[in-house]
């Protein structure tokens, strides 16, 4: 593949997505399809139009210089998809910036001159990058020069994966490069997890135990990581499954990502479909006694939550 | 002769009811007269156009009312309509102040004047403009709760949890000689009872205006006189002010206050507002009545502090004051006419000059007796014609006398209050004081509740002769390591210097609580223009010591102890860090202090400010000596008069008279230089017009320059400070005192505000009208005219599509230099009154909110009356990412910002983060800034809810600290565009 992936944005000073001060580079495209997935925006690999009508002032501008006439104030969703052709001439022109561009083709380069400008406090602070998504995994060779770059300025690399991955490619050209692989396991189930994320988890699990294996004799540190879905994947049966499996595999610690109801309005602005939305449960904050319950899940097999 | 409206028969009315009763009604006519005979003066009142003109002339008892306003009228009230003079009537004072503000009434003559006509108003109108403030505070309460009514009481927790834990120190830096854990973890506020007993009074005792300063000074002018002596001759200034210094301070009243291990007081209140007729004291002559019932800060008064201000005291000084000297000696000048309009800049001159710091090493070495003795010398040394010379140390000398003096009242006090004490423990205590005063300040001190003491009993002479008003301590920790050390030595066993480090930690506590016995007189003026602001006594911690060696000590970890346990907004603490020579376990530490109090102490990059200070060509050893005054500016301990807040400069006013051709919009003047017309099209491209906006700035600040060294003439002739100046490195060899250019160092120091505001607005110019010409000039000018309301899609487009500094842009962060470049070459051309130079700095105290209000929209799409960044930081949407506005900030010139700067930075630590989680990312913030030559960055460590509910609900945060721009405040103690100004900064989650 000789075109660059696309990436979604380049966030800076991130304090949750690793130690220290990070920078995350957030590819777009997933081979996994979840349902409540907090970017929606970056599950398809190719470059979308988003439109939100927050920051609309309703000049009308966008209205006189669309070619295809793929907007209206009487579309819900504002942007008539099947009619744009991704011309992008609305966003050019929206002073507002309601209208943007999802995904800009970047190469290794210009992600390596906007991160290491970010250098002096990853040192300061024991930080870094982090790759995450949508599933960086999907860009192998893009990935893996990268990760060589990055390490040749001395950077800290830290993956965040679904598991969906070819483990040979993963192992010959990404894992050489990181520090850590902070991994998903959502579900236990195979049959549950296609329903709810589109694939069996077969290629996760396999993954994660040759991962496993492999991370121990490198010094690169593996981080399962749990989300916790109201409904879904907080369920006692699949936490508790899901810990046994840790503890079998000898995993010691764990990361639990409570739920978070803001993804909602994601969805609206690129005009996806959101079957969630209704569910009340959906748009509520995980409460915090049912995270400790479901934290005494995991510590009571002997495993830490950090 | 003009025509005369409806409202010229109103006034007139009006005035001659006034005149009427205050002619023939006895309770009113007594305020006529003072005790140097009748108040005469006279005041107009007239609109621009000239539809209302009348005057009242109150003379030898009679009051009349003229239908013209006459020649040598003291002063005329000018309204900008007959509407603005109806509305005056309808509205309480302070509302009219607001409208002084908003140059909807501007004043002519002299404005003690002004004052005693309010006061006379408010004789007649009091109870009905208490009960328009009432109803006001009602209505202002009743809007604050709504604004914040779902707030979680939890907010309400998080200040006291954050004091619950506390950090153990992972190394030991080299100076630190006794502390075993320089962090001193093992001690709480709970520890020392007597300083909780202290924080509690000060956060709950309303301060009292005190006038036993001016009554003591006017009896003595009165008897002695002012401008010449008993014998008729002219008064040589200095040593009137020297003879009259001492007389105060032998016959002040000696208080040692209840349970306090330091003795003195700067007033007799418990919280006293000390009062300086000589400079701006008469600006609350029109509220003598209305003060206790004002809605922000207000003061106690008695009556008997009414009737001595107002029938003793101001009458003596209408004219003797900074700015009526000026008025007078040089004709109302344009530059002082611009000053008292308040929208373009502001001259501190008129209240103080006293922005310095001084040589309390050498009070603790030498004591008086030594300082007096060095004098005599000089003294002696001087020939026949050294005339002026022997006055000014012979007036030295009678200070330095008078503050012996006082020390002796002092010690006697505390023998007679220690024979009446009960209490053993305590009547030791004062046995100790009546010891302790008995020698020092006079002689040297040996130990350090000795060197505490000395350095407060010169500290309250210092403001017996100089207003409050940034007076600073300067390197605390350095002046008293010597003492702690040497108290150290004589201890035995670890139980004992156990005991005695809790001892040290008191003792400066009680330092720090004695720093708050005093706070600057704030007209309601000040409120909006100054709000929350204390006395601002910075003290200075850590650096460099003059060899280049590391300074951080056991004393600067006391001094961090204290700050933190109090968590009061002055003494201003800032912290010096010196990259490769100051542990990374000390910056820790400061990080830490900042997260437990919220906002304190600010921090500098030494490195970055020693850099600044090159071209001042201070010896190396000196220049490492420097320390923080007022807010953050630099000054040479004990050998530079810096006057570092001579003026706040409203770098956007010059923006908007380049925008209108030279025409101020809110003052409605054509005053500047004509530098063309936007609407003609006279900027052809965007140097032409960065041209026009540095020629309006250079107007402003030559006019500015001009006035602060009116001012300053007026300080040496009124005011001249023998004592400050005897303890300044220079004045005794030179023998001039520091008002005149006597010390080794001098400059002035201005505060430039409005840096992020104006380069936004010139980046939207040059991008949009030039660059890519995507708008017209005249369009974008039309859309600033009418606040962006014709054209809210340019607004969408300059907010949303321009670079702006501290973005990560590099054409803005150019931009933001150019600017700075500009300012500083233009300040540091001037050679001030003294012979130093003007410096520039980019901090904004609290006046970036009250330009803000009297400031329209801006091309950078801010809106009319929205207050600017805070000193030199970024716009809250400049970048999402606070490591853009880090870089950014970092990567300007020191050299450019020779009176340093303020970056703020507002943090939110994560819900789920521990304490030493929070402190770290705090820390990594800090650190990286440094290393990367960023110059001052002080944090706000509170979140935007809290705030809110504060502004709701302030009995539940008395105490919660906030840095506004160089100095602290307390929340509930501002005004609300102040408060507003600091919940909308940008807020990054830490």
């Amino acid at each position: 593949m000789t075109k660059n992936p696309l990436i979604l944005d380049i966030k800076g000073n991130s304090l949750d997505d690793g130690p220290g001060i990070r920078t995350v580079i957030f590819f777009k495209g997933c081979p996994l399809d979840c349902v409540w997935c907090q970017n929606p925006e970056s599950k398809r690999t190719v470059a979308e139009i988003a439109f939100d009508a927050k920051e609309c002032i309703g000049c009308g501008r966008c209205l006189e210089v669309c070619p295809e006439g793929a907007l209206s104030r009487e579309n819900p969703f504002y942007i008539d998809r099947d009619a744009c052709t991704l011309c992008f001439t609305c966003v050019e022109e929206c002073p507002a910036r309601a209208l943007d561009r999802v995904g800009r083709e970047m190469t290794v380069e210009d992600i390596v001159k906007a991160v290491v400008r970010d250098r002096p406090f990853f040192n300061t602070s024991g930080g870094g990058v982090t790759l995450s998504g949508g599933e960086p995994t999907l860009f192998p060779d893009f990935v893996s020069s990268l990760l060589q770059a990055l390490k040749g300025e001395r950077i800290h690399t830290i993956i965040e994966t679904c598991g969906q991955f070819r483990p040979d490619t993963f192992e010959s050209l990404m894992l050489p490069y990181l520090d850590a692989v902070y991994f998903d396991i959502k579900l236990m189930d195979a049959r549950l997890h296609r329903e709810y994320c589109g694939v069996s988890n077969e290629t996760i699990v396999e993954n994660f135990v040759r991962l496993k294996l492999l991370c121990a004799g490198r010094k690169v540190v593996l981080l399962p990581r749990v989300p916790l879905i109201t409904g879904i994947t907080e369920r006692e049966s699949n936490l508790a499954a899901i810990a046994l499996f840790l503890k079998e595999q000898g995993a010691p610690r764990v990361q639990l990502l409570p739920y978070n109801p803001l993804w909602h309005d994601k969805t609206d602005k690129i005009g996806a479909a959101n079957s969630l939305r209704q569910n009340a449960a959906m748009t509520t904050w995980l409460d915090k006694k049912r995270i400790e319950a479901c934290r005494e899940i995991f510590t009571r097999q002997g495993i830490e939550v950090v | 002769m003009a025509t005369r409206s409806s409202s010229n028969i109103l006034v007139h009315v009006l005035l001659r009811l006034m005149a009427a009763l205050f002619m023939y009604r006895p309770s009113l006519k007594k305020y006529l007269k003072g005790t140097q005979g009748w108040i005469n003066f006279s005041v107009g009142v007239r609109t621009e156009t000239g539809s209302v003109e009348q005057a009242i002339l109150f003379e030898n008892g009679k009051v009349r009312v003229l239908p013209y306003i006459p020649p040598g009228t003291s002063v005329t009230l000018i309204f900008a309509s007959d509407d603005d003079i109806k509305e005056m009537l309808r509205v309480p004072p302070n509302e009219v102040l607001n409208m002084l503000m908003k140059n909807r009434l501007r004043l002519d003559g002299n404005l003690g004047y002004v004052q005693l006509f309010n006061f006379f108003v408010s004789l007649l109108m009091s109870g009905k403009h208490q009960k328009m403030m009432d109803k006001q505070r009602k209505a202002d309460v009743a809007e604050r709760k709504k604004a914040a009514c779902n707030m979680d009481p939890g907010l309400r927790r998080e200040m006291a949890i954050r004091r619950s834990k506390r950090l153990k120190a992972k190394e030991r830096d080299p100076g630190v000689k006794c502390l075993d854990d320089p962090y001193l973890p093992e001690y709480r506020l709970e520890d020392f009872p007597r300083l909780a007993e202290f924080l509690e009074i000060h956060h709950t005792v309303k301060p009292e205006i005190c006038h036993e300063r001016p009554a003591l000074l006017t009896d003595w002018f009165i008897k002695n006189g002012f401008e010449t002596d008993g014998e008729g001759k002219p008064w040589n200034p200095e040593l009137r002010q020297g003879a009259a210094l001492r007389y105060l301070m032998e016959n002040r009243k000696p208080i040692i206050r209840k349970n306090d291990l330091i003795a003195g007081t700067t007033t007799t209140k418990e919280i006293g507002v000390v009062i300086y007729p000589d400079s701006h004291g008469t600006m609350i002559w029109g509220e003598l009545k209305s003060v206790p019932g004002r809605t922000l800060n207000a003061y106690t008064i008695s009556d008997e502090s009414i009737a001595s201000l107002h029938h003793h005291i101001f009458p003596y000084w209408t004219h003797r004051n900074f700015r009526e000297w000026v008025r007078d000696n040089y004709a109302k000048p344009l530059s002082q006419i611009l000053d008292e309009r308040f929208a373009v800049y502001f001259l501190w001159k008129t209240a103080s000059l006293s922005h310095t710091i001084l040589d309390f090493p050498k009070v603790l070495a030498l004591g008086m007796k030594g300082i007096i003795e060095e004098i005599r010398k000089e003294h002696t040394a001087c020939g026949a014609a050294d005339g002026e010379k022997k006055n000014t140390l012979q007036a030295m000398i009678l200070c330095l006398e008078g503050v012996n003096a006082y020390a002796k009242n002092l010690s006697r006090q505390a023998l007679e209050d220690s024979l009446k004490e009960t209490d053993p423990v305590r009547r030791k205590e004062l046995a100790r004081l009546h010891e302790i005063c008995a020698g020092v300040p006079e002689n040297p001190a040996t130990t350090l509740d000795e060197a505490v003491n000395a350095i407060w009993i010169v500290w309250v002479a210092l403001h017996m002769e100089n207003t409050n008003a940034g007076l600073s301590i300067g390197r605390l920790d350095q002046w008293l390591q010597p003492f702690f050390e040497a108290d150290m030595a004589k201890l035995a066993t670890d139980e004992a210097r156990r005991d005695y480090v809790k001892r040290a930690v008191e003792l400066v506590g009680c330092f720090y609580m004695k720093c708050t016995d005093h706070l600057p007189l704030v007209p309601d003026i000040g409120n909006y223009l100054f709000g929350g602001s204390s006395s601002d006594q910075a003290i200075t911690l850590g650096g460099v010591r003059p060899d280049g060696g590391d300074a951080v000590c056991d004393m600067t970890y006391v001094c961090l102890k204290v700050t933190e346990i109090l968590g009061i907004r002055d003494p201003n603490v800032n912290a010096r860090f010196h990259p490769g020579v100051n542990s990374d376990a000390y910056l820790k530490r400061l990080c830490e202090v900042n997260y437990i109090t919220a906002a304190t102490p600010s921090m500098h990059n030494d490195k970055a400010v020693l850099a600044s200070l090159e071209e001042l060509h201070y010896a190396p050893e000196d220049a490492r000596d420097w320390a923080a005054t007022g807010c953050v500016e630099p000054t040479i301990s004990g050998k530079h008069m810096g006057h570092t807040n001579c003026m706040m400069m409203n770098m956007v006013a010059a923006l908007e008279m380049a925008l209108n051709n030279g025409r101020h919009p809110l003052m409605k003047w054509d005053v500047g230089p004509k530098t063309g017309s936007v609407e003609n099209g006279n900027f052809r491209t965007f140097d032409d017009f960065f041209n026009a906006f540095t020629t309006q700035f250079n107007f402003l600040i030559e006019n500015a320059i001009e006035l602060n060294n009116m001012l300053g003439k007026s300080h040496g002739e009124l005011r001249p400070t023998p004592l400050l100046s005897s303890l300044l490195d220079g004045c005794i060899t030179s023998g001039k005192d520091a008002t005149k250019g006597g010390a080794k160092y001098n400059s002035s120091g201005a505060a430039c505000i409005g840096l992020a505001d104006v380069t936004d607005s010139l980046m939207a110019i040059k991008k949009l009208v030039f660059d890519e010409k995507k708008v017209a000039f005249a369009d974008l000018k039309r859309a600033i005219d009418t606040n962006f309301s014709s054209d809210p899609a340019l607004h969408a487009m300059v907010t949303k599509r321009v670079p702006l500094f501290g973005s990560g842009n590099d054409e803005a962060l150019g931009m933001a230099s150019r600017i700075a470049e500009f300012t500083h070459d233009r300040f540091f051309d001037h050679v001030n009154y003294r012979g130093g130079r003007y410096t520039a700095g980019f901090w904004s105290m609290s006046n970036h909110v009250a330009f803000g209000t009297l400031t329209g929209a801006l091309p950078s799409g801010r809106l009319a009356g929205k207050p600017f960044t805070p000193g030199l930081t970024p716009q809250p949407h400049a970048s999402k990412n606070l490591l853009d506005n880090i870089r950014d900030v970092s990567r300007l010139n020191p050299h450019h910002m020779n009176n340093n700067m303020a970056f703020n930075v507002k943090v939110v630590p994560g819900a789920d983060d521990t304490h030493e989680e929070a402190i770290d990312h705090i820390y990594s913030y800090a650190k990286t800034y440094f290393d990367l030559g960023g110059m001052q960055m002080q944090f706000n460590v509170v979140t935007s809810d809290m705030l809110r509910d504060a502004m709701a609900n302030p009995e539940y945060y008395r105490n919660l600290l906030v840095r506004i721009s160089g100095y602290n405040a307390y929340f509930v103690t501002l005004n609300r565009d102040m408060q507003m100004e600091l919940i909308e900064r940008a807020e990054y989650g830490i």
